[in-house]
């Protein structure tokens, strides 16, 4: 060989490197694309929801993880913008009320105030007495009466003589009856509705006489006026005790509001006269003249005033607190889940796994653990909801839920159980029936210990997979908002399974689909995706590490 | 032929006339079959007290299956089956509806191919036979331990280190071990399912001295690939060919004068 001949092992172009290099780009490509993209997906949440986590004092915004979720109220005072929570915005407007409250006790008009409130209040207690009270309703009733003459006066006249009506209202005289009668129910309905507190009462009287309001003439309009009547005079009876309540209502809360003398007192108090207010204006015609009412309406006036402060916001539902219900729900939730799906899951996989032998049946039922996997999560929230809450009658409960997402992991923690024993050397199984075990003690010395690490870890990330789904829970165990916390509130134990709860997943749906998106609610939305993104990163970390002690544990 | 120099010595002496004792296993005319592949072919074979029997033969011959039907182990395989004749041991029929198989695994122990202890202590491997019967005074568990480690010459060599995992042991001592485990729950037969094919040539050494060590108590069953082990360690050995026993006799009288010519081929290595 020439010294100066061409190499031989010099670099040629052929068809078989172009393709090796077209090969190697675009596997590295597409995997950096994918990188990418989870690179892109945490990023986004982690720089969007860490600030709600980690703003204001201290290392961790305790308020957002350890407070329940409210209504952000945004105020704009001078031009400083506000942001707080339902639970602060109320507490500043107490102690704005308060504040103001003090200033009008302190103030000048204070006593003449009060003054003319006693005053007033004295003379509607006389209003009270009770042969006044009963007067007054007794008057109420007669006032009824009189208007009834007037009215079935009327109806009378239209049908003794049906011809001239049907000449005068342009009808055929066939349908007068059926006018009347007609007449005679609107009334009635206008009554339910002027005397709202004895509406029941109405419907019954027109439902037991119902038979001769429908074919009305005038021998039988005389016995239901008759029948009106006496239904007055009854209904007189009730009218009187309600009164009388809320006359009592009235006192306790007086008396209270002059004992403590704050706003929220006077609060209760005015409200328990507004409530008599509409009782007695029903009852009592001239209410709107009477000069015990007009002045202790206006007695009130100063007062009022002095509890009125406003506080103008712009409100955005679930943007304020915290979503720590949403992370005990989702906690429990996964926990109760996880128990569930493993303990069934494990029992079906030793029975495929140690005692069902090969066969037709086998395959079955492994077809359809299978296809099961591949039902969609919506499919088995109806499944959950229709089994569960409707069927054995749970409603919206952690059980229901626990349930619904265990059935949901199950195919996993099947598939993955059985691969775990499966991987189990027969050698354990044969030399612990060789020593004199049985066949159950067989599994439970030889092998399921050392299958437990494989089963744990899959299982685990399974259903912490499940947890982040919001189909199967929406029906069947999430409430959009709940404060109470699971153990609050309980009046026996068992009640404890029966309780809806919130849940992240839940809740990200529930801020991000049913509020708009702004520079107030978006750190809300962010937050809680970043919160729960930490926890299922905890929860995975959890299941590697529970996997690795028991490698280590049980290593062959 | 070398492998007369190899020869185990003079069968013990009541091994000489069989015909005034009562064997421990006796099979008769067994037919077995998986499914419908039938592997055992009306084999029928006396195994005395506290001798060892060595089953060799080509690979499929059966002679592992015939082992493993001795305690049942085949019990595992789905269709597996006694087609005709029987097993029995002390004139008890094995496959009768009314023997507790776990009863019989304890008489009748194993030692398989592939060491397998479990991944736990030395310790607790030893003491699994007895925990799982129930066994619960720490002292008696202590004492059996002890008692089957020496038996199985490997106290000496694991007496400081008995609560370290059994993976951390080499390939002879975990067969060892596992020998232990199996001399714990006190059988009265031992089978050992090529028990050395695993093993290098020093550890093969010393489970065969164990073997040898350990007849003066138990019948041992060995299946063997090795015809050299066969000749070191057993007093009789039976040949197997296609499912069917070709012949057996004593040791010495197989390897040096066969009966049969299938036998005199097989040992001097003309199929196989």
């Amino acid at each position: 060989m020439k010294p100066n001949q061409d190499n031989p092992f010099k670099a040629r172009l052929s068809r078989e490197k172009l393709t090796e290099n077209l090969v190697f780009g675009l596997l590295r490509g597409v995997t950096f694309f994918v990188l990418f993209c989870a690179a892109y997906l945490f990023w986004d949440i982690f720089s969007k929801g860490a600030g709600k986590v980690f703003e204001g004092e201290g290392i961790l915004n305790w308020e957002f993880l350890t407070d329940d979720p409210q209504t952000l109220h945004v105020l704009n005072e001078d031009g400083v913008e506000q942001r707080l929570s339902s639970k602060k915005y109320y507490a500043l407007k107490d102690q704005k009320t308060l504040n103001r409250w003090n200033e009008f006790l302190a103030g000048s008009t204070y006593e003449s105030s009060q003054q003319k409130l006693k005053e007033a209040f004295s003379a509607l207690e006389k209003e009270w007495q009770a042969e006044e009270r009963e007067e007054i309703v007794r008057s109420f009733v007669a006032a009824e009466k009189d208007r009834l003459v007037n009215k079935f006066g009327f109806w009378k006249d239209l049908l003794s003589d049906i011809k001239a009506t049907a000449v005068d209202f342009e009808v055929p005289e066939a349908d007068v009856p059926a006018m009347v009668s007609g007449y005679f129910l609107g009334h009635l309905n206008q009554e339910s509705n002027r005397l709202a507190l004895v509406k029941s009462e109405i419907t019954r009287f027109r439902a037991t006489h119902y038979p001769i309001i429908e074919k009305l003439n005038v021998g039988n309009l005389q016995s239901l006026e008759e029948a009106y009547r006496t239904f007055l005079n009854q209904i007189a009876k009730p009218y009187g005790s309600s009164l009388s309540s809320f006359s009592d209502e009235i006192k306790t809360t007086y008396q209270k509001f002059l004992d403590a003398n704050g706003p929220k007192e006077f609060g209760h108090f005015k409200e328990a006269l507004i409530a008599y207010g509409q009782v007695r204006e029903v009852v009592i015609s001239d209410s709107a003249e009477s000069s015990v009412w007009k002045s202790i309406q206006s007695a009130l006036k100063p007062f009022e005033e002095a509890v009125s402060v406003s506080l103008p916001s712009t409100d955005y539902a679930y943007s304020g607190g915290g979503i720590f219900p949403a992370i005990i729900g989702t906690l429990l939730l996964v926990i109760g889940a996880m128990l569930i799906a493993i303990v069934l899951g494990v029992f079906c996989a030793i029975f495929l796994a140690e005692y069902g032998k090969s066969g037709r049946f086998l395959s079955l039922v492994r077809l359809a653990i299978l296809n099961l996997a591949g039902v969609p999560s919506i499919i088995f929230g109806l499944f959950g909801f229709g089994l569960f809450v409707i069927f054995l009658d749970w409603n919206v409960s952690l059980l229901a839920g626990w349930f619904t997402l265990a059935f949901m992991v199950l195919p996993v923690v099947i598939t993955a159980s059985e691969e775990a024993l499966r991987s189990i050397p027969q050698g354990f199984r044969e030399s612990s029936l060789a020593l004199g075990a049985t066949k159950w003690t067989m599994i439970k010395t030889s092998v399921l210990p050392y299958a437990m690490p494989g089963i744990l870890t899959s299982s685990i990330l399974g259903v912490a997979r499940a947890a982040g789904e919001t189909a199967p829970i929406m029906f069947t165990a999430a409430y959009a908002k709940r404060s109470e916390l699971p153990w609050e509130g309980l009046e026996n134990w068992t009640d404890f399974f029966f309780q809806g709860v919130m849940a992240l997943p839940y809740h990200i749906y529930v801020v991000s689909a049913k509020i708009p998106q702004n520079e107030y609610t978006a750190d809300m939305q962010y937050g809680t995706a970043f919160v729960f993104l930490v926890l299922v990163l905890g929860v995975a970390s959890l299941s590697i590490f529970l996997r690795n002690r028991l490698r280590k544990k049980y290593r062959w | 032929m070398q492998e007369t120099t190899e020869l185990s010595p003079e069968p013990a002496s009541v091994l000489s006339n069989h015909s005034e004792i009562d064997p421990t296993i006796s099979i008769k005319d067994l037919d077995f079959a998986y499914g419908s592949n039938q592997v055992l072919h009306g084999v029928s074979l006396d195994i005395y007290p506290r001798e060892v029997m060595a089953f060799i033969g080509p690979s499929g011959c059966g002679k592992s299956t015939l082992l493993r039907c001795l305690n049942r182990m085949n019990d595992l395989v789905d269709d597996a089956k006694i087609t005709k004749g029987s097993i029995e041991i002390h004139g008890n029929n094995l496959h009768d509806p009314s023997v507790d198989v776990i009863e019989l695994r304890k008489k009748v122990g194993m030692v398989f191919q592939k060491s397998n202890p479990f991944p736990k202590s030395i310790y607790q491997n030893v003491a699994y036979g007895l925990q799982i019967q129930g066994v619960r005074s720490k002292r008696k568990v202590d004492q059996k331990v002890e008692e089957s480690l020496r038996k199985a010459a490997l106290w000496e060599e694991v007496k400081d280190r008995l609560n370290e995992n059994a993976y951390g042991l080499s390939g002879g001592q975990q067969q060892r071990l596992c020998i232990a485990r199996t001399l714990a729950v006190e059988p009265e037969i031992i089978l050992m399912d090529e028990p050395c094919s695993a093993l290098d040539p020093v550890a093969t050494g010393r489970v065969e001295e164990l073997i040898l060590g350990l007849k003066n108590e138990y019948t041992i069953v060995v299946v063997t690939h090795n015809m050299q082990q066969a000749g070191r360690i057993s007093d009789r050995t039976a040949f197997f060919y296609l499912g069917e026993l070709i012949e057996c006799d004593f040791t010495k009288k197989i390897f040096i004068n066969p009966d049969k010519k299938q036998t005199e081929d097989y040992i001097s290595g003309k199929f196989g």
